[in-house]
């Protein structure tokens, strides 16, 4: 069977495809369809020979196998120095063989491959910083993935995913209009706490304009809310498209291209649309690294810019801080030792770590670091959609030590952690390991913290 | 006022009470009932685990599952179901509280019924530890209908209540509170109480009031609860005031106990809503936890006015 009913080729984007892959019970068949999936050695090599360009040949070709790489990936730590764990070893073994082999490589293999490329890297791109020669086996993973993906090799949640993006423009079933109906939904169930307070839709020359991650309206919607708040506290001008509001891209994590540029232009569209001033998106990390940093690119944008300058959330929160949009009331500043994690895609790959430290600096009183931080923190363990892999999970659970054991070197019980990702695995982490720490994202602290000017207030 | 019903179940005996209260008003008003459940969080974001609300172990949320945990839910009120036609069943995947309320929302729902629910991590342990669910908090909080919260064995149907205990700390939310005890006392013919404690909590940091000021006080309340209250209830007279002083929901319970009251009818609008904050919890969740009665949560006047 050169391709399955489920596991195969074709790109999900059909409502019944995806219903179909839905309701195979934990990827059952699906898995075990991919095990008669024929490999298409000639149009893998020809992709190969058309996409993988100079810097990643050359990467290839000139590790020299140091090892240098070992120590700088959680995954190794945490396996106690499995040697095949090693960075380099890892992408020498998959992509290298692979061209070295031509394209020439069987099922068993690139089953090996699609293993490796999401139990064995969250392409946090820790290595990158390690290497002598700057060889970054976290964007050869992500091209990797890429292969993987088009030869059907791509772990059943992440080919749902790819398809959500590619059927509703969201990594989640969330229509536009669920979407419009949470904002209206979330203004009213606040407004009584807070009046005057709006979700604005669609306004056109807005100072900001707003995107999100689909889990917020489909399971927190309170983060659309709160979001809110602090906007109507810090007095912008802002809004929210009806479409193109979610930033996103589990199609980033599936290796799946063509999805994640239709992903981001549906969110350029929107910039070009409403014609606000600027875009900040939500406490999300992967969601700024697909839409800010690599989106344009996707795009074929000249410049590697998005239409609009854009924002990192924490970026906003620090400006407001900073400027006085938000004020905080000293005796309510985080008393208790707290830490920060550094997310890789907006710290380590977009340079945000002061940002970072600033808010904390506002905010609270006792703020611990965790060994090493900023651009060389690991990876919460979760990264590059390895939180959502059901067949992974033993494997992502391992991977969590790192971060449990900087956790409880810090002392501090709680932590906040302004990424979806993140959040998750710290949870996750928590139900896992039983340490007792409390995790936050920054909007539900700020809230509490603000000084809410009287004429903000609800009258009574 | 109770023309559409949603009985939000977790489908364990911590929700027995609620059940039986929930078809009994049901059957009583021909309400639109729907039998409502939270099948838990895809606690993985975008992935299908769930973690069943009942067992609390990891499943994988997909139509088979759901189709499950309704015939589950179908064995489970089997006696209920069995006489009483035209039952809704409904499930969702999510935090159970915004669930709930999303159901309420979309159903335009009068009146949210259930139990005192547990905390999603300890399925069915709702007294063990003097801790209400964060569930009920935080559908008291939200829901724009009054939310009917039955933690206690209600051995009298609704309709043959003769004491409704309306506690109010005066603010707008108490109001709305006001508007549904006022209603439901009319239609069924039950006694209003309008109760209001002063709190005496502030002691404790060292502020010491006098006699006099006390008794001034409580003369005070007394008369806003008969401009703000009285004043709205036209010829109807089956009414007393009391106004009490100390912790407020110890008066309550007191006042509650000693006049038998049969439902406690309060504003729930504090704006803490963490979880953290809830573990002791506001006034109105130490009620539900330790009054004989059910108690209703009304903090909007959407339904009632």
């Amino acid at each position: 069977m050169p391709e399955g009913k489920l596991c195969n080729t074709q790109n999900v984007d059909t409502e019944e495809q995806l219903q179909a892959l839905l309701n195979d019970k934990s990827g059952k068949q699906y898995y075990e369809e991919m095990n008669h999936l024929e490999v298409d050695a000639k149009k893998l090599y020809a992709t190969i020979q058309k996409t993988l360009k100079s810097r990643l040949r050359t990467w290839l070709e000139i590790c020299a196998h140091c090892g240098m790489c070992a120590d700088s990936c959680f995954f190794y730590l945490a396996n106690k120095k499995d040697p095949t764990q090693v960075p380099s070893y890892k992408i020498q073994g998959t992509l290298g063989e692979i061209v070295r082999r031509k394209g020439n490589v069987d099922n068993a293999f690139m089953q090996m491959v699609m293993d490796t490329a999401w139990s064995k890297c969250t392409c946090c791109n820790r290595c990158g910083m390690y290497c002598p020669f700057g060889i970054d086996m976290g964007v050869m993973f992500g091209y990797l993935r890429g292969l993987c993906y088009s030869q059907g090799f791509v772990p059943w949640e992440l080919k749902i995913g790819s398809g959500m993006h590619r059927i509703y423009r969201a990594q989640m079933n969330v229509t536009t209009e669920d979407w419009v109906d949470t904002c209206e939904w979330m203004a009213e169930e606040y407004e009584e706490d807070w009046p005057g307070l709006k979700i604005p839709v669609d306004v056109q020359d807005a100072d900001i304009i707003y995107t999100v991650n689909a889990r917020e309206p489909k399971h927190y919607p309170e983060d659309l809310a709160e979001a809110a708040i602090l906007f109507h506290l810090a007095g912008e001008n802002w809004t929210v498209p009806s479409e193109g509001w979610e930033e996103t891209s589990l199609a980033m994590f599936a290796g799946d291209w063509a999805a994640c540029k239709m992903q981001v232009e549906s969110v350029y569209d929107a910039m070009h649309r409403l014609n606000p001033k600027r875009m900040v998106v939500t406490e999300c990390g992967h969601a700024y690294r697909a839409t800010v940093v690599e989106g344009p690119y996707w795009a074929g944008l000249k410049g590697g810019q998005t239409p609009i300058p854009s924002f990192h959330y924490v970026e906003w929160v620090a400006e407001a801080l900073r400027t006085g949009k938000i004020k905080i009331d000293p005796d309510k500043r985080i008393k208790e030792p707290v830490t920060y994690q550094d997310s890789c895609n907006y710290i380590r790959n977009a340079g945000l770590s002061d940002v970072a430290r600033e808010i904390m600096s506002y905010i609270a009183e006792d703020f611990r670091e965790m060994r090493p931080n900023r651009e060389h923190n690991f990876c919460c363990g979760g990264g590059g959609g390895l939180n959502g892999i059901g067949r992974y999970r033993e494997q992502r659970n391992v991977g969590l030590k790192v971060k449990r054991d900087q956790i409880l070197a810090t002392g501090c019980k709680l932590v906040i952690a302004p990424c979806h990702n993140c959040w998750d695995a710290i949870r996750d982490l928590e139900e896992e390991f039983k340490i007792g720490i409390r995790w936050s994202f920054l909007k539900p602290l700020l809230i509490k913290m603000a000084i809410v000017p009287d004429h903000l207030k609800p009258e009574e | 006022m109770f023309e559409k019903i949603i009985f939000a179940t977790t489908g364990t005996p911590t929700c027995d009470h609620a059940a039986h209260v929930a078809f009994d008003l049901k059957k009583k008003y021909n309400s639109e009932l729907t039998l409502f459940h939270s099948m838990g969080m895809p606690s993985r974001g975008f992935s299908p685990f769930v973690k069943d609300s009942r067992t609390g172990e990891d499943e994988y949320l997909d139509n088979d599952y759901a189709d499950w945990v309704k015939e589950e839910l179908k064995t489970y009120y089997a006696k209920q179901l069995a006489d009483t036609e035209g039952v809704m069943i409904e499930t969702s995947a999510g935090e159970s509280h915004r669930e709930i309320l999303r159901a309420a929302r979309k159903n335009d729902a009068d009146l949210i019924v259930m139990g005192a629910h547990s905390r999603d991590e300890e399925p069915g342990a709702t007294r063990y530890r003097n801790v209400v669910g964060s569930t009920m908090q935080r559908v008291a909080k939200g829901a724009k209908c009054p939310v009917l919260i039955v933690s206690r064995p209600c051995t009298t149907c609704l309709w043959y209540f003769s004491n409704i205990i309306f506690g109010t700390d005066f603010s707008k939310a108490s109001y709305s509170a006001f508007l549904f005890a006022y209603q439901l006392a009319k239609e069924i013919g039950a006694k209003l109480h309008l109760f209001h404690a002063m709190d005496m909590t502030s002691i404790h940091s060292g502020k010491a009031v006098s006699q006099e000021e006390i008794e001034a006080a409580i003369a005070d309340a007394r008369k806003r609860i008969e401009k703000t209250y009285v004043a709205k209830m036209a010829d109807y007279d089956n009414y007393e005031i009391e106004v009490w002083e100390g912790v407020p929901y110890v008066e309550i319970l007191k006042f509650a106990r000693e006049r038998n009251g049969d439902l406690i009818v309060m504003s729930h609008h504090t704006r803490e809503v963490d979880p953290e904050d809830a573990v002791l919890g506001s006034t109105v969740e130490q009620v539900v936890l330790r009054a004989a009665c059910p108690v209703a949560s009304v903090n909007r006047p959407d339904k009632v006015s």
